[in-house]
């Protein structure tokens, strides 16, 4: 056991630190903001970090990849989260679409499809979601009908994050063949979003814009060389990215970073002639959530250190889900608390405490136990898998 | 001891819900919160003339001689229907401060004009800085010969902009915490609108203004009691108003668990989603309970109560607990701004942080246990 990074892991995440300081504009309070800048800034940073090699790190040199060690990685998806991700949406092309493609791929599709994501100019969108499929994705109906030179597909997707950025491409999950068992008959496409016949409709969130779309498909017709893996074996493809998607994102170290700001703030903070850093409560409860912090980040480092020796963590990483998630959440609610009327003010307010990045991390937190899986989802796979459970649907 | 609502009550509320269900609606709700003023003349016009504006006064001002009890039924209605609207600030707060504290002339000035709808008042307590409103006024007013200069800033004031009268908590220099009745003829004061997320209109407001002391309300120095019972009485107010928007929040998600089907079944037949809302039944009876008992405590005078404290003591937990699982049941859908559960998150998010931290009532709560 060593609970310590190598100094020289260390070094590269100052390296990553400083990168950040001079990189991020001031004005970056993530993507879910009404702000032009946003989207551009996101492709300016990527391209970056490209430049440096650090964009595609993870992946083997044959890709643009250099094959860093998982927990480089760990450390660069931390960074990133805890600044908002100023990766913007191509974070998804590094966790699981790239991945999915050197997987599943033709040749002639990882020649086409990785080199934009690893010279970091290509928006990728995720269109899983249906309004009648949420939880049981396998009940997707848009449906991929196939015809002489590819496919023709109809149907409607939801929730889809970064449609509207607009995004270059889309990972889409459809139904191939109605007549199989529901995970049977199912495919995926990655499909131009330049194609007629695709509409996008921005919904507005809670947190603000970006974040949910519904993508409608009317006649669209894709390429035969667009079919990711073989024709209704795409239900193994989307496990195994949405197993890289819970893996990915180093949820904890956003609340870290709050908590950070909060520990800050609360010193700098005087209430009654005191720094609020003396009040019993406050100190408590931000020592709860360091605790808390401590908890998630270890199962998270329990997971990375299974994929460190070549191992698939599946139970552990969505125990290490339901930590991160959580702990947003409380996060968001105790920073608040800790505010107190301070907490009503939105970012959008210049005299909001600490740019509103408390309010901030509360509303956007609101579906963090929803989305990727939702925390019921989650329990239902550490029952059934982890604890030999029978199962209940 | 009998927990049911008397009969008159009971009228009260049935009347006050199909009156809101017949003019109100959350499209509507919408429509107000986007709007400057953020609330609805033509039917804060329609309340006075049932007789809600002057609930708990008596009917020399043209009130209806009801109590606080009476007033916390109403709210509870108000947030059933989501209606947005200075009822809290006027009616709660201003108009029992100008009863309590104001001189014969004052009272026959403002009361029946607020009874009638006709005026609008508003509370400016809190300043820069302040975790909760329960602090002493440190805004100054200093003496001028007739007049006292008032300097200073206030924030979040709800509806200041449309107040006809602003009653701000301040410290006379060497007097003690004094509450002035300003008028909205008065200039010196400037106003801009805060970005706040709770739906309510709230502002920050600067003055820098010369007033007759004839504006002080009661004698100064001695209103502390007063702003204090006054927070208390809004703190029970907003609890209300969050039970009835709870309950119908209540009624969405069980609803939406019933026809949403996923894995071939309602989602409501998976026992986690069925215990959520189970949760959300049991703590808004608790919280409904509590708020009875904390209004009824204050329309018998008992404002300081145990009880009164642990209304909002329990009420910041359970609403936090009650939207999280409304919104886990509702999946990504209650999320987007199009579904009306945000309407109702922002608003009970916006309670638990104004008017004292759960910490701070559990701290009243101890030492009316008597814990040293
Ligand atoms: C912020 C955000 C971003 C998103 N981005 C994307 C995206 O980019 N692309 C995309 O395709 N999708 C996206 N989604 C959709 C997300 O994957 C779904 O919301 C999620 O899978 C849940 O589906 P649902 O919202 O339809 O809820 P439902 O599946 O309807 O669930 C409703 C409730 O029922 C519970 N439930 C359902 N089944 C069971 C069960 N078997 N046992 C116990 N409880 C159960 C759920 O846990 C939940 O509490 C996003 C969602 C959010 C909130």
């Amino acid at each position: 056991m060593d609970f310590a990074f190598t100094p020289e892991e260390e070094r590269f995440r100052q390296e990553l630190k400083e990168f950040l300081r001079r990189e991020l504009p001031e004005w970056w309070r993530g993507m879910f903001v009404h702000d032009d800048r946003v989207f551009p800034q996101t492709r300016r940073f990527c391209q970056e970090l490209a430049e440096r090699g650090w964009l595609t790190m993870a992946w083997p040199p044959e890709h643009g990849g250099q094959n860093a060690s998982v927990w480089k990685q760990a450390i660069l998806r931390e960074e990133m989260w805890a600044h908002e991700e100023p990766r913007g949406p191509q974070y998804m092309n590094l966790n699981y679409i790239g991945p999915c493609i050197m997987r599943y791929g033709t040749e002639e599709q990882k020649r086409r499809f990785l080199p934009p994501m690893a010279k970091g100019t290509v928006i990728w969108t995720q269109g899983f979601s249906e309004p009648e499929a949420g939880s049981d994705l396998a009940s997707v109906r848009t449906r991929a009908e196939e015809v002489a030179d590819g496919f023709v597909v109809n149907g409607q997707k939801i929730w889809s994050s970064y449609a509207d950025a607009p995004a270059d491409w889309c990972f889409l999950l459809v139904r191939t063949d109605p007549s199989a068992p529901k995970h049977r008959g199912l495919s995926v496409l990655l499909v131009d979003m330049r194609t007629p016949g695709i509409t996008v409709r921005p919904i507005d969130s809670m947190a603000g814009p970006h974040e949910l779309n519904e993508i409608f498909f009317d006649d669209v017709k894709v390429p035969r060389n667009c079919l990711l893996g073989e024709k209704n074996r795409g239900w193994e493809i989307v496990t195994a990215g949405l197993a890289f998607e819970r893996a990915g994102i180093a949820r904890y170290a956003r609340a870290g970073r709050v908590i950070e700001l909060l520990t800050e703030y609360v010193q700098q903070t005087h209430c009654d002639g005191q720094p609020l850093a003396a009040n019993l409560d406050v100190r408590r409860k931000l020592a709860e959530l360091r605790v808390r912090y401590e908890a998630a980040r270890l199962l998270n480092y329990r997971a990375i250190s299974l994929q460190a020796r070549g191992q698939v963590p599946v139970v552990e990483a969505s125990i290490a889900r339901l930590h991160n998630t959580q702990l947003e959440q409380l996060v968001g609610h105790v920073g608040m608390e800790i505010l107190g009327l301070g907490g009503l003010l939105t970012h959008a307010d210049p005299q909001a405490p600490l740019s509103g990045s408390v309010y901030r991390q509360w509303v956007r937190n609101i579906p963090t136990t929803i989305a990727a899986g939702t925390l019921e989802i989650q329990k239902n796979i550490i029952a059934a898998q982890g604890l030999g459970l029978p199962r209940q649907r | 001891m009998d927990l049911h609502l008397s009969p008159e009550q009971t009228l009260l509320v049935e009347s006050a819900r199909s009156f809101l269900s017949r003019v109100w609606s959350l499209e509507r709700t919408r429509a107000i919160e986007a709007s400057p003023s953020g609330f609805d003349r033509h039917l804060w016009l329609q309340m006075a003339e049932l007789g809600w504006l002057g609930i708990a006064l008596p009917q020399g001002f043209g009130g209806s001689e009801q109590t606080f009890l009476e007033a916390t039924l109403l709210l509870e209605e108000m947030g059933r229907a989501l209606l947005p609207s200075p009822f809290v600030p006027c009616v709660v707060v201003a108009a029992p401060l100008v009863q309590a504290l104001g001189s014969a002339e004052q009272q026959r000035r403002w009361l029946p004009l607020i009874a009638a709808g006709r005026a609008i008042a508003t509370l400016a307590l809190v300043e820069p800085g302040w975790r909760d409103e329960w602090r002493r006024p440190e805004v100054r007013a200093l003496r001028e010969g007739t007049r006292l200069r008032l300097r200073g800033r206030k924030c979040f004031v709800p509806y200041a902009e449309s107040a006809d009268l602003t009653i701000v908590a301040v410290t006379i220099e060497g007097e003690g915490p004094s509450v002035l009745a300003i008028d909205r003829e008065i200039p010196g004061c400037s106003y801009s609108r805060l970005d706040t997320f709770g739906g309510e209109p709230q502002f920050d407001m600067e003055f820098d203004v010369a007033v007759p002391a004839t504006t002080l309300l009661g004698k100064p120095g001695e209103a502390g009691a007063e702003i204090d019972n006054a927070c208390q009485r809004a703190m029970v107010a907003s609890l209300a108003f969050m039970v009835g928007a709870s309950e119908r929040v209540l009624e969405m998600t069980v609803e939406y668990a019933k026809t949403r089907s996923q894995f071939g079944r309602p989602i409501g037949s998976f026992q986690a989603v069925a215990h959520r809302c189970v949760d959300m039944r049991s703590d808004i009876d608790a919280l409904r309970y509590l708020v009875y008992q904390a209004a009824w405590n204050i329309a018998s005078g008992k404002v300081d109560a145990l009880e009164v404290a642990a209304a909002k003591a329990y009420g910041n937990e359970a609403l936090r607990r009650i939207y999280m699982n409304a919104h886990q049941v509702h999946g990504a859908i209650g999320f987007s701004m199009e579904y009306d559960l945000q309407l109702f998150t922002r608003r009970a998010k916006a309670v638990e942080l104004q008017w004292g931290s759960t910490s701070f009532h559990l701290e009243r709560v101890a030492a009316r246990m008597g814990l040293e």
